[in-house]
């Protein structure tokens, strides 16, 4: 515990900025990917486990498609479709085989494709660390705002997942098939019965919530380190998020997502040793206060 | 035993239980009719402390029982059946009555006994006497028949010691001669235990046969009550039923 | 029919107990290869992380995917008591696991409350947090290198644990011990009222059980066995490691129960035998373990579609009036859970 380091932090601009800065990237990051978790959830009454191991998929794909192309889109595309894609086929080939069965045998279906996707990294890409780098293309001096430095790829990545964020906001409230999606969520046999493809509708928005947790592994890409584990921890944190903004919600996820950037970037120097305690300690505190998050509705 | 006051409640507009005022005294059988969506079902649910009323009262045995949770409502004496069997699908008759008696009697937590506690097993027999189901005694409670399981489910209440059991529609779902069986063990439960019993009922032949006092209930609220020949002679209830269509066949029929 | 504590079901399974302990007593005896006993306790360590598992998912209904946390806190609470070389073995088996319920109850408290899959993930959730726990915490866990130093076994009423034979004796006492009281409670009234809990909450609930508090005792019931399981593992590789928290193992958890069957008490423990034999053959022969355990998983979830041993049950069972085999799934027609108020949907947002 240090929290004179916190004081000193908070009262300095540079450092204010700067761990602002950083708090806000994760938050978009871990808001990507529990919307996708999220849409899954809210679409199919399914939780995809494999979801973080699709947000290692989206880092290894742009790394690979930036190693090869030099393009950072190419890298994205590739992250975010390739991760969108490779979900789609999941849903078909494996995950509507146990709909409505045991919740135990969608657990385990999740932990076994688990299981393989991680070893099928180490296999390709050997067990080590793998750095991607910073493209090219944001090798700029850093934007100074308010006397802190801030590197131009944390803006764009803010800047992305903001427009992410929207256009899935948009797409389900503000067009006729985010109606229908909303309709599938509620009665599937009545959208069914209007004549409309259910099942290619499921796999859409199960490759739809595939392609946010591949774009935010893409986006992180450069920025972090690759290893074969890395999805475990953000699919725990996105749980976190979602039970704190509140299951179904997608202002609750962006909120809550928030929340735990800020208590992660901010508790790296308060109390270093206890900052995974802190978010768990605030999930706690939600289940108990409103177990339906903070701007959830009922619980599932 | 159980008496309501200006009991209402609604669901985002639509109201579910409009001022609602009934007494149901000690030992009487009394039934609740009236068309689809006339909140019979929400005023179970409203007494029995499933939904919280908006407003209102419900005294049940001398005390105001609103705001208490369904398990605390079982606990004073007020036990239900459903509408549709809600029973425990993997468990046997014997097992399943067995298991109610010993949640009633504080049992539940028990782990240095073994199941089944012999006395709660012989009232979990008497109630298998009861209702008829001593033959299914080790039949899987999903394997019954349709009526067995409705049988069951009251069983399961009366398992409760109730003082007082409310029936969501015993008949629903059940051919003609079938009802008339359900009906005479219902009655025949009431003669028996000399319990305060409330039912829910369609079908308005077994209805005026049975019950002692009848409240129609339409839109959420009491339109009629009486004993079965002032219900059967009421206008408004007449209306309600067959709509204003049949009294215009009906003069014209006359005339 | 009798009642009580000398009820002849218990007199059975004491019996029964009794002979299977004299049977593993005599297993290393007949085939005195040290792997066969190696290979038992691990089967005991990992049985009762299953078969306490199986409490919660087959008896209650409660899928749990955080168990192996309860596994690693009894673990290292064992071999730190153990380290301070202050404390006997049982009195420090005694505290491993009281400290792991303690835990349990204030877990539990939080997850019980929470309906289905949302009670998986936040199970998993807490386990993730032991797990971070676990490694950051390198002055009192050693982190990512596990407890080291080994742990003290100093002999209990003059039995020597040094001894591989002696140990392996313990342990198997100490097994069926636990697998018994985990009997007891399945059969007990509080195991039948589980079963209440399982088929029909709503039901339960209106029948005057209190849901919240009974999922409650069987969590920290359960988690109490489990750290028993964590135990022996500790006391026999003299160490703890982080893994033992870490989700696979309580993904490996699952996949055993799921094995074994959950309608058979004892299945738990044919899956736990399966599975440790798969995973002996696939070390010998591949580093890539992961892949083929993910790979066996699939095919036998999606082909198969249940344990190897509920197939068997069923076959055994053939023209009897079977149970239906799976508990956790759609209930039969006619038996639904409690109707929703008039007008409720029970609607997932977007």
């Amino acid at each position: 515990m240090n929290l004179e380091a916190l004081v000193d932090c908070l009262s300095s601009a540079s450092c204010a900025v700067t761990q602002v800065s950083t708090g806000l990237i994760v938050g978009m990051l871990l808001f990507l990917v529990t919307s996708g978790l999220s849409l899954i959830f809210g679409v199919l009454g399914i939780i995809n486990f494999t979801h973080g191991a699709f947000y290692m998929m989206g880092a290894y794909f742009a790394f690979t498609a930036y190693a090869l192309t030099g393009s950072f889109l190419a890298s994205m595309a590739a992250g975010a479709i390739g991760v969108g894609l490779f979900g789609m086929a999941f849903e078909r080939l494996v995950m509507s085989r146990v709909y409505g069965r045991d919740i135990l045998m969608q657990l385990l279906v999740c932990y076994a494709m688990i299981l393989i996707l991680d070893d099928g990294v180490k296999i390709l890409y050997g067990g080590e660390y793998r750095m991607m780098g910073m493209p090219d293309v944001f090798a700029l001096p850093p934007v100074e705002i308010a006397g802190g430095f801030v590197p131009g790829y944390y803006l764009f990545m803010v800047g992305v997942a903001l427009a992410a964020g929207l256009v899935l906001w948009l797409g389900i409230n503000r067009t006729r098939l985010g109606k229908i999606v909303r309709a599938l969520a509620i009665n599937p046999q009545m959208v069914g019965a209007l004549g409309i493809n259910t099942t290619l509708l499921y796999a859409g928005v199960f490759g739809l919530g595939s392609l946010l947790a591949g774009l935010a592994g893409a986006l992180a890409a450069p920025i972090r380190t690759l290893t074969p584990g890395m999805g475990v921890s953000i699919l725990i944190e996105s749980f976190i998020v979602t039970v704190i903004g509140g299951m179904g919600s997608i202002a609750g996820a962006f909120l809550a997502a928030l929340l735990i950037g800020f208590t992660r970037a901010f508790g790296a120097i308060g109390f270093p040793l206890f900052v995974d305690g802190l978010m768990f300690a605030l999930m706690a505190l939600v289940l108990v206060v409103k177990p339906s998050g903070l701007l959830g509705r009922e619980a599932a | 035993m159980l008496r309501v006051e200006h009991l209402s409640k609604s669901f985002g507009g639509v109201c579910a239980s409009r001022d609602v005022s009934i007494d149901f005294p000690t030992g009487s059988l009394t039934a609740i009719i009236g068309p689809n969506g006339a909140g019979k079902t929400t005023f179970f649910n409203l007494i029995s402390g499933h939904v919280r009323p908006d407003e209102g009262r419900v005294v049940f045995d001398g005390a105001d029982i609103v705001g208490l949770s369904s398990l605390e409502v079982v606990r004073r004496g007020m036990a239900r059946a459903f509408q549709v069997a809600s029973l425990f699908p993997s468990l046997t008759v014997r097992e399943a009555l067995t298991a109610a008696v010993v949640s009633h009697r504080r049992g539940s937590a028990r782990v240095f006994t073994r199941f089944p506690v012999a006395a709660a097993g012989r009232q979990a027999d008497e109630i298998m006497d009861l209702m008829g189901l001593s033959p299914k005694a080790k039949v899987v409670s999903a394997n019954l028949s349709h009526g067995d399981q409705k049988l069951l489910d009251i069983g399961l209440a009366l398992a409760m010691d109730p003082k007082m059991l409310l029936l969501d529609e015993p008949t629903a779902g059940m051919g003609p001669e079938e009802r008339w069986r359900m009906i005479g063990k219902v009655h025949s439960l009431w003669q028996v235990t000399g319990m305060t019993m409330l039912f829910i009922e369609h079908d308005m032949d077994i209805v005026f046969k049975i019950a002692q006092t009848i409240h129609v209930l339409k839109y959420g609220a009491v339109l009629a009550q009486g004993n079965p020949e002032e219900i059967r002679r009421n206008k408004d209830v007449i209306d309600a039923y067959l709509g204003t269509d049949h009294r215009l066949s009906e003069t014209v029929g006359e005339a | 029919m009798r009642s009580g504590l000398l009820s002849p079901g218990l007199l059975r399974d004491v019996a029964f107990a009794i002979a299977a302990l004299a049977l593993l007593l005599v297993l290393p005896m007949a085939f005195p290869a040290p792997a066969l006993r190696d290979f038992l306790i691990y089967f005991f360590a990992y049985g009762l992380l299953a078969m306490s598992l199986n409490l919660l998912v087959g008896l209650t209904g409660l899928v749990s995917f955080g168990h192996a946390a309860y596994f690693a806190t009894g673990a290292y609470a064992f071999g730190l008591l153990m380290q301070t070389g202050r404390v006997s073995i049982p009195l420090a088996m005694l505290a491993a696991v009281g400290g792991t319920a303690l835990v349990a109850l204030v877990i539990g408290a939080i997850c019980v409350r929470l309906k289905e899959i949302y009670f998986s993930f936040i199970t998993l959730a807490f386990q993730m947090f032991i797990h971070s726990v676990i490694v950051t915490w390198v002055s009192l866990t050693g982190g990512d290198q596990g407890l080291r130093g080994g742990i003290p076994r100093p002999p209990i009423l003059g039995l020597d644990l040094n001894d591989a034979r002696v140990l392996y004796g313990a342990c198997a006492a100490v097994f069926v011990l636990c697998i018994l009281a985990m009997r007891q409670v399945s059969q007990s009234p509080f195991g039948y009222t589980l079963r209440m809990i399982r088929d029909n909450p709503a039901r339960a609930n209106f029948l005057g059980v209190d849901v919240t508090a009974m999922k409650l005792g069987i969590f920290v019931f359960a988690a109490a066995m489990a750290s028993v399981g964590g135990l022996i593992l500790a006391l026999f590789v003299s160490g703890a490691y982080p893994e033992f928290a870490f989700w696979t193992t309580s993904g490996e958890a699952i996949f055993m129960i799921m094995l074994g069957g959950t309608t058979i008490f004892l299945g738990p423990l044919v899956g736990t035998l399966l599975l440790q034999t798969l995973n002996h053959f696939v070390t010998i022969y591949t580093e890539h373990h992961g892949l083929v355990l993910g790979t066996v998983i699939l095919v036998i979830v999606l082909g198969l579609r249940r344990g190897l041993a509920d197939v068997v049950y069923d076959w055994l069972q053939g023209r009897r009036t079977t149970r239906p085999n799976t508990p956790a799934g759609p209930t039969p027609e006619g038996a639904e859970p409690a109707p929703l108020p008039d007008g409720a949907l029970k609607s997932r947002i977007v």
